[in-house]
């Protein structure tokens, strides 16, 4: 019983977080995006291609491996909750 | 106000402190003096000082826990340094299972046999460590629960709490990365929101007067980033 409690309760906190973070890194690599082009493009008050840029480097880090790697929010605690469950019943 | 503020975040701040200094694991250099079980009542509310098995009914009012009697080394703050002194100390040995505080301890029986092993006498002592969580108070009838226990050639060994310095410098980047994503999410997301607000209040106030409600400075307060 107390197994299944963990593994739901865990798994619903562990997706929260797994979002925050998704969100935050999507969020971060747009501002960065946005800055690339005030960069190349000084003085450019072209919004549409400004959006057009911003966009298609979006995509590209949607298709990337980078953003996949947040998916190890699931994977590390399970490994560590496994490894506290041997070395504290292992003699 | 601000006095309020202040008392608010240092009660939350000492609730924090007790409650990772009650679940956090510690270490005790022991002699194992004896073991012994005794039934237990849990219907009061110093139950939260006991730990709730799995394999345990919920509406339970008393069973057998076992113990762990032993003759302790004293120490000062918080087991950093070590002191001549010894004191009797009483661990209970329960299992805690799959819930909090998340020790994932089964091994009870085996532990109780570890400590019955390394029974000793003061005149030839057997030195071990124990590993435990939870407080001893002697009103309240609270035992530490001891997580594990192994043999030391001395009394005098040095003992590094890894445990507890990778659970803060995980903590301190938790926080940091916490605030972090704060930061981002009012840039990119609130301050548009009030920016957009802002210019309608303009256009709508144009031909008012500049009186700025007090509303809107406080509103003011939390623009701290400058615009592109």
């Amino acid at each position: 019983m107390g197994f299944i409690r963990l593994v739901v309760f865990g798994f619903l906190a562990l997706g929260v977080i797994y979002l925050s973070i998704a969100i935050y890194a999507r969020s971060v690599h747009r501002e960065r995006l946005e800055d690339d082009w005030a960069e190349q493009n000084p003085g450019n008050d072209d919004m549409a291609a400004r959006r057009v840029f911003v966009d298609r480097g979006m995509v590209d880090y949607n298709t990337s491996f980078r953003p996949k790697l947040i998916g190890l929010v699931f994977v590390i605690p399970t490994i560590a909750i496994a490894a506290i469950v041997y070395v504290t019943n292992a003699n | 106000m601000r006095r309020i503020k202040i008392t608010i975040r240092l009660i939350l701040v000492a609730i924090l402190a007790l409650i990772l200094h009650y679940s956090l694991p510690q270490h005790d250099i022991v002699r194992v003096v004896n073991t012994y079980q005794e039934r237990q009542d849990l219907n009061d509310w110093t139950r939260m000082f006991w730990a709730r098995p799995d394999d345990q009914s919920a509406t339970i009012i008393n069973r057998d826990v076992q113990f762990i009697q032993t003759v302790k080394k004293k120490t000062w703050v918080l087991g950093f340094f070590q002191r001549d002194a010894t004191e009797a100390m009483v661990y209970r040995n329960e299992d805690t299972g799959f819930s909090w505080p998340f020790y994932f301890k089964f091994d009870t029986a085996n532990l109780q046999t570890e400590a019955d092993d390394l029974r000793s006498t003061p005149e030839d002592p057997k030195w071990a460590v124990v590993t435990h969580y939870g407080w001893r108070n002697e009103f309240l009838s609270a035992f530490p629960n001891a997580i594990a226990i192994r043999p030391v050639a001395s009394p005098d060994v040095r003992i590094v709490p890894w445990f507890n310095i990778f659970f803060f410098i995980f903590l301190i980047v938790a926080i940091a990365f916490l605030r972090a994503m704060w930061m981002q999410f009012r840039e990119r997301t609130i301050d548009p929101v009030l920016d957009s607000a802002g210019d309608k209040y303009d256009e709508a106030s144009a031909g008012l007067a500049e009186r700025r409600g007090r509303m809107w400075r406080w509103m003011d307060t939390w623009k701290s980033k400058s615009k592109r």
